[in-house]
């Protein structure tokens, strides 16, 4: 969903509070324009295989000199991959392979220009030749981890159907680096991904994993699996995800923490997305695991977990609710204060989803120990953070009993907020202006307005938003001055009345209510 | 029109005139250039004649008609007609870049506007070269090019500040990123290297900053709405020469002016901002390069001067401070006993000194300086700057802090006492520096709420601040007064009370300093005092501790008001409403010359009014005069009207707008004090106040019916008797009234005190046609707020006439028509009624008409029986229907016609709430249950049998309750 859509259709919701709650909720927002660096704590999409020395003795330090002289010859490798020699197309296969393998700048793009590909693809099917169609599958592997123009030049090359005939190899190393191939291709986007599974890719990946399947291989498989499942525009098939789900849940209950991790990616994967599709993994109980995973020490695991719990709660009702029993919100006060700021900003993300359910969920959060953490991180998180944490405040607010949002206020929760109106985000502070507002109409019900009044004014919130009615936006500032017209302008007549009460004869107001001057 | 000669020669001619000062010849002239606008090649003609006229005028003058031109026709608005010709468009386009680069600086900076104006509509999709077009001119080398394009890029892309995210957005930030930011970043380090060449050169040094500056708030704007990639990639180059160039100084670039800001100064501003930006949104990047930026602006701050024109540059740079030491992880930076000692020092305390221009402020300007002071619009000031960075820093490190300062302050008092007339300013600053350490929230209405408490307030108070108050001469050290007697204000709910009442009669002395900031602080200061609250919600200080003062309390605020500078002082007004509003009857001795005083000042400013405040406080104390003397003494409202009348009288004659207002409620309230029959002095006013012109302004409307409500109370008989000929003209101005949607209730008002007072034989022929007006008005514009007042009125009038008469006046007019009403109108709508007394009188008549209408029994209107009195069970228990339809909500703003005086109302001239039904009925319910016994007396079985076939279940149990209560069961 892009950005505008869903802040617009937020604000709208916020407008026409509580009569629709569930629409609060924010879904994750794949942006579709991004000005920013791409983020490091995402999942890699593509792998290229750098050393394998096991297999390969040659990374000595004469290595890179070796590399050298045989690029030097890129003619002489065309002509013995296109030759009929096998023992110099395996020498020239893996000449290819090991350009590819060096650490910088390897030659992809010169070695597609070759036009070796079709070959190397054909040498996938030399079942006669095991040396020979894992040099293959190796340099293939590196090709495909590339930009996607080289993802392209090897599956239309018809890499897809060789690679998973090789799945089934009797050679463990074979099929493992199929595995692995397959992984990049998968990786490259959604077309590529839907190829693969519509090639039956799935049965032949799963049956690879078994009690003994070493660790390693483990490993590649998982992440393999995480990228079938990668992806939306469209969401991988429904069958699909069914058909990986139960072997994902059995991953993530595996001791090695990358085989975790990268089940929870693909976990991740599936819950980001509409609420059957988050009821399917709901309903595998994994939730309990999930939410353990989410205190986990190790980050590359927490982050996968806490994101799959996080898209959970933007489902239904019942689907958070099913993530609180999990769990969750013992372990979010953790998260909220952790020292990422990549880690704050997903909890608070996740904790303001929360905030958009039904009074009951609030209660739920509310007597879980979350205000502190909540007040903590808007008075001192990360902005990303404080962000989301706005949005949680906001969202509470509009959902909340009255009783609610006083404990939110007796909490703290103003003076934080109010400073975030000098955030340099127009959208926030808007958001904030909103809030008070909401704020403003709770405790006209209660009869508090003039204690509020006094209190967002002691915090230094009038003179902000005082401030805000010069801002250049023009939303922002006809927030600010609503406000400032409505409860703080005249501060002559809340003055004059107070004193009346002395002998009734001050006591005056008929008229006062029905002025709309 | 061609692009002729002959067309370049009228529209110069044309454009000479519009310069013209005698209106005679420019407007026509404008008129023809609007009237030749929209033919093609106009805006072609108009760029060729900024381009090639022989006149400068003409080519300036061309170029803002240009500009002109294309703010109000360029955006094409959807289902209207394209204003400019798509040809011209391209032509403009193609050739307005080169044409404003290659223009004078007067001329490129409205070419720059209008090129930022048509970016706005076509950047980038229909104008995809403009950036390609500027970047281009990066490499010209010719810094006059190079700035307008800077320019010209600031207008274009400072939306980005402001807007919100969204995709649109940021696929444009992203164009511009990838053509703009490399070209960008080396046109900065280009500029910055030759500034290092040009060094001694101070004309290229000027343009080479106006670069910089430029190209710094492109970088903001650029950073602004998320961190790009590019700039995060590069931030070491940025940020390297930032923080060098907030370092440098060229003695070249400094300006001798002492109030406006110089390149240098804009510049490091600006960086300033840069670094708090990236320090607030990209804390995790950004967090290398912090601490070298901390150290660079506290070095920036210790060596600039006090001059104003630095003021800008060390606010934002102790702004920066002040946001980053109150992060958790950066503490560590501040923590250090040698740092917070420097920062306290050298940064905060210069800052807090009083400057040559503030003393100036404070004798020449002193409305300014109060307004700034007092009331806190002072958010850009160094003054305010510092405080927010000891409230900053005192939130890791109170104790410290307080410990450095309480040095600094001895030291300063201390200097201080050694010659005082020297080193008053040294007071000052100690005084300001004791506040801003001790005052932790703050409001308007109380002051200091939450204090520090490593600082006794009281103990201060006591040694420093009384002793000032305490001098003989209340002129000496005005800027010292002031404090203190601001250090009362603002500390008034810390300092004890005994405190605060020794300090009173030093408050009513400094009502006569010279200085107007100090008489004007002492106002207020007692103005604030007197509106504390004691224990029991009762005033702090009471009348009976203010006896002893009160004679010289109110000589002195009337003296005030002649000191010179001071005659419409508002906080010395103010000030007198609260004294007389506290004081109550101890005034009494004092009204005589103390309403003299006032209508002499009312007449004075009668002539031309100015202060809105002033004037509103003036009118307050004229009414709480007459409220506390005829409240003991009723026979006084006569010599009040004797002193009053002949000003009004000469208000009214001269039609003097803004008090009109306040006139009529003055004198609802004195009419409202006679007891007996109205006097005839105000009948003969009378007339008057149905002329139309009257009512014809808003800010009229409500003072006028309160005042007509008020002879209607008094006087209906008389208006009856003597003047029955102006009965049409009251109901003249209830018909005025009830046809607009904005004052319909204020017609009701009207109408339902005609009802209720004025004898029945003298309004019985004109009552048929009171309800035809309201019908039609029901039938052709209902609102809710309408319907809400025509329920209240029909009730009220079936109480005043009987339900049997309201159902024949209604049938009358049209058959069946009460019916109609109560199934269409009563029924449905009777929730929708708010308020105390209009729910009383709605249901003490629904009751009525319920049990003293005989047709309600043996007519069709029997099968509405039952409904009605659901409808009335249903107002008694039911939540009060507060929906409006859609279409209302903005009813009031569409019927306001224009801006007009504003309805001031008098709080001190309210009126007590009126009940109509009063004790004739106390329990509307009981009321029910015994008129539905009486009922069911007079015609036994039929009301049970009634209730029993169509009042639902809920409803008949309240019904019930009701019966018990009332002790009553129905036969």
């Amino acid at each position: 969903m892009p950005v505008v859509n869903k802040h617009s259709e937020r604000m709208r919701k916020f407008k026409n509070k509580g009569k629709d709650t569930a629409a609060l909720r924010k879904q994750r927002v794949e942006v579709t324009i991004e000005l920013r660096k791409a983020k490091k704590d995402e999942q890699i999409l593509k792998r290229r295989s750098i050393s394998f020395s096991l297999m390969d003795k040659s990374l000595s330090p004469g290595e890179d000199k070796r590399n050298e002289t045989v690029q030097l010859s890129l003619e002489k490798i065309a002509e013995a991959v296109n030759g009929s020699n096998t023992e110099l197309q395996l020498q020239a296969t893996q000449a290819t392979r090991r350009i590819l393998s060096r650490q910088k700048d390897p030659p992809i793009n010169q070695i597609i220009e070759l036009g070796i590909i079709p070959r190397l693809v054909e040498f996938l099917t030399r079942a006669d030749n095991a040396p020979l169609q894992f040099e293959a599958a190796w340099a293939l592997t590196n090709i495909a981890s590339g930009t996607s123009d080289h993802t392209k030049a090897v599956v239309e090359a018809g890499a897809i159907p060789a690679f998973i005939s090789l799945l089934s190899s009797p050679h463990m190393h074979i099929s493992e680096q199929s595995v692995w191939a397959l992984g990049n291709i998968a990786g490259d986007g959604p077309l590529y991904r839907d190829a693969l599974i519509s090639c039956s890719a799935i049965p032949p990946l799963l049956a690879l994993v078994s009690p003994v399947t070493p660790v390693g291989f483990l490993r590649n498989i998982t992440w393999t699996l995480s990228n079938l499942c990668r992806n939306k525009n469209p969401y991988p098939p429904l069958n699909a995800m069914k058909k990986m789900l139960p072997v994902l849940i059995c991953l993530m209950k595996h001791e090695d923490k990358d085989i975790i991790s990268d089940s929870c990616w693909a976990v991740s994967y599936l819950t980001d997305g509409s609420n059957d599709r988050i009821q399917i993994v709901v309903d595998t109980g994994i939730l309990p695991r999930l939410v353990e995973l989410m205190a986990s020490p190790e980050l590359i695991i927490m982050t996968p977990a806490l994101r799959a719990i996080g898209n959970v709660v933007t489902g239904t009702d019942e689907q958070t609710q099913a993530a609180i029993n999990a769990g969750v919100l013992a372990v979010l006060p953790c998260l909220l204060r952790h020292a990422k700021p990549s880690i704050q900003k997903e909890a608070a993300w996740t904790l303001s989803n929360i905030a958009a359910g039904p009074a009951q969920q609030i209660q739920q959060l509310i007597s879980c120990g979350l205000l502190p953490p909540l007040v903590e991180l808007l008075d001192k998180g990360d902005f990303k953070a404080q962000k989301e944490a706005v949005w949680a405040v906001a969202n509470f607010m509009t959902g909340g009993t009255e009783e609610q949002v006083v404990e939110l206020v007796r909490s703290g929760v103003l003076k934080p907020l109010l400073n975030l109106l000098l955030a340099k985000d127009s959208k926030t502070v808007l958001i904030i202006l909103d809030t008070i507002s909401n704020l403003f109409l709770t405790a006209d019900k209660l009869g508090e307005t003039e204690r509020l009044c006094l209190l967002v004014e002691e915090l230094d919130g009038l003179e902000k938003i005082e401030a805000l009615q010069t801002h250049d936006n023009n939303m922002v500032y006809r927030a600010a001055l609503n406000i400032i017209e409505k409860y703080f302008s005249g501060e002559e007549n809340p003055d004059l009345q107070p004193e009346t009460g002395e002998d009734g004869l001050y006591d005056f107001s008929v008229e006062k209510q029905d002025f709309n001057f | 029109m061609e692009l002729s000669d002959a067309n370049l020669q009228t529209l110069t001619e044309y454009l000479k005139k519009t310069l013209d000062p005698d209106p005679a010849i420019r407007r026509p002239a404008e008129k023809f250039l609007e009237s030749v606008e929209g033919s093609q090649n106009y805006p072609l003609l108009l760029l060729t004649l900024l381009e090639k006229s022989q006149e400068n005028v003409i080519k300036v003058c061309a170029s803002v008609t240009f500009k002109n031109y294309i703010k109000r026709n360029w955006r094409i608005v959807e289902d209207e007609p394209n204003k400019i010709c798509e040809s011209d468009r391209i032509a403009i386009k193609a050739n307005i870049v080169p044409l404003m680069l290659s223009s004078p600086e007067q001329i490129q900076k409205q070419l720059s506007d209008a090129i930022s104006i048509i970016g706005r509509e076509d950047f980038p999709q229909k104008w995809p070269d403009l950036l390609t077009e500027m970047v281009n001119r990066f490499q010209s080398g010719d810094f006059h090019v190079i700035n307008g394009v800077l320019r010209t890029a600031h207008s274009l892309f400072k939306r980005y500040r402001h807007e919100f995210k969204s995709n649109e957005l940021w696929t444009e930030i992203k164009l511009v990123l990838d053509a703009f930011a490399l070209p960008l970043t080396n046109l900065f380090k280009a500029t910055i290297e030759l500034c290092s060449t040009h060094a001694n050169d101070a004309s290229a040094l000027k343009v080479l900053f106006s670069s910089l500056i430029l190209i710094a708030k492109l970088f903001y704007s650029l950073n602004f709405q998320d961190l790009p990639e590019f700039f995060e990639d590069n931030m070491e180059t940025w940020m390297t020469n930032f923080h060098s160039l907030l370092t440098l100084d060229n003695k070249l670039l400094q300006t001798d002016d002492e109030e406006e800001a110089g390149l240098l100064e804009l510049l490091k501003s600006q960086i300033c901002d840069n670094a708090a930006l990236y320090a607030q949104k990209y804390d995790e990047e950004f967090q290398p390069y912090l601490p070298r930026f901390v150290t660079a602006i506290w070095n920036l701050l210790v060596t600039t001067g006090q001059e104003v024109k630095y003021d800008l540059l060390v606010s934002n740079a102790i702004q920066f401070l002040a946001s980053v030491c109150e992060r958790p992880h950066y503490k560590h930076l501040f923590e250090d006993q040698n740092t917070l000692t420097s920062i306290c020092e050298k940064v905060i305390v210069p800052n807090m000194e009083f400057r040559a221009a503030d003393e100036e402020a404070f004798e020449d300007n002193s409305e300014e300086y109060i307004r700034r002071d007092l009331e806190g619009s002072d958010i850009d000031t160094r003054r305010r700057a510092a405080c927010d960075l000891v409230r900053g820093l005192c939130k890791f490190f109170e104790g410290p802090v307080t410990g450095i300062f309480s040095g600094y302050v001895n030291s300063m008092l201390q200097e201080y006492a050694k010659n005082p007339s020297v080193n008053w300013k040294h007071k000052d600053a100690a005084i300001y520096l004791v506040t801003s350490l001790a005052s932790k929230a703050q409001t308007q209405k109380h002051g200091i709420t939450q204090a520090n408490e490593l600082v006794n307030l009281t103990e201060f108070f006591v040694n420093h601040i009384q002793p000032d108050l305490k001098s003989a001469s209340v002129n000496e050290f005005p800027v010292l007064k002031a404090d203190g007697i601001k250090y009362i204000m603002i500390f008034r709910n810390q300092v004890p009370k005994e405190q605060l009442l020794i300090s009173i009669p030093l408050l009513i002395n400094h009502l006569q300093a010279e200085s107007i900031v100090v008489h004007t602080y002492a106002a207020h200061a007692l103005e604030r005092l007197f509106t504390m609250r004691g224990t029991n919600n009762t005033t702090l200080i009471t009348a009976a501790e203010m006896a002893p003062f009160v004679e010289v309390l109110l000589t002195n605020l009337f003296k005030a008001l002649t000191l010179p500078g001071s005659a419409e002082n508002e906080y010395i007004m103010k000030a007198i409403m609260r004294s007389f509003s506290l004081l109550q009857e101890s005034i009494i001795p004092y009204i005589p010359s103390v309403i003299t005083q006032l209508t002499q000042k009312l007449l004075a400013v009668s002539k031309n009014p100015s202060k809105p405040h002033f004037n509103h406080y003036m009118f307050e104390s004229i009414c709480l005069s007459i409220r506390i003397t005829c409240k003991a003494n009723p026979d006084a409202v006569g010599s009040f009207e004797e002193a009053l009348f002949m000003v009004f009288t000469e208000i009214l004659q001269n039609d003097v707008q803004e008090f009109i207002p306040y006139v009529f409620q003055v004198m609802s309230l004195l009419l409202e004090m006679h007891k007996n029959e109205i006097p005839s002095s105000y009948m003969a006013l009378f007339p008057h106040l149905l002329q139309p012109v009257l009512w014809e302004r808003t800010g009229n409307i409500p003072p006028l019916v309160r005042l007509l409500q008020a002879y209607l109370e008094r006087g209906a008989n008389t208006i009856a008797s003597a003047a029955a000929d102006k009965i049409p003209g009251l109901l003249g101005v209830f018909q005025k009234l009830i046809a607009s949607k904005a004052n319909d209730h204020q017609g009701f008002y009207l109408l339902n005190s005609i009802i209720e007072h004025m004898p029945p034989e003298s309004v019985d022929q004109y009552r048929k046609q009171i309800f035809i007006l309201l019908f039609q008005r029901l039938q052709n514009s209902k609102t809710t707020k309408f319907i809400k007042s025509f329920l209240v009125f029909i009730n009220l009038y079936c109480i005043k006439y009987g339900a049997l008469a309201l159902q024949e006046i209604f049938d009358s007019i049209q058959p069946k028509m009460f019916g109609m009403v109560l199934e269409k109108i009563i029924i449905p709508e009777i929730q929708k009624v708010s308020g105390q007394v209009e729910k009383k009188i709605c249901a003490v008549g629904i009751t009525k008409i319920l049990t003293e209408c005989p047709p309600m029994m043996d007519t069709e209107y029997t099968k509405l029986w039952t409904p009605l009195l659901q409808a009335l069970i249903g107002l008694f228990e039911l939540p009060e229907d507060d929906t409006i339809p859609d279409e209302e909500h903005f009813i009031d703003i569409e019927d306001t016609p224009g801006y007009q005086t504003a309805f001031s109302q008098l709080a001190f001239a309210g009126k007590k709430e009126h009940d109509p039904v009063g004790q004739m009925v106390n329990n509307p319910r009981i009321h029910l249950a015994q008129s539905l016994h009486k009922l069911s007396t007079a015609c036994p079985g039929r009301v049970p049998s009634m209730l029993s076939t169509s009042l639902n279940a809920e409803a008949l149990q309240y019904l019930q309750g009701y019966l018990q209560a009332a002790s009553v069961t129905l036969l």
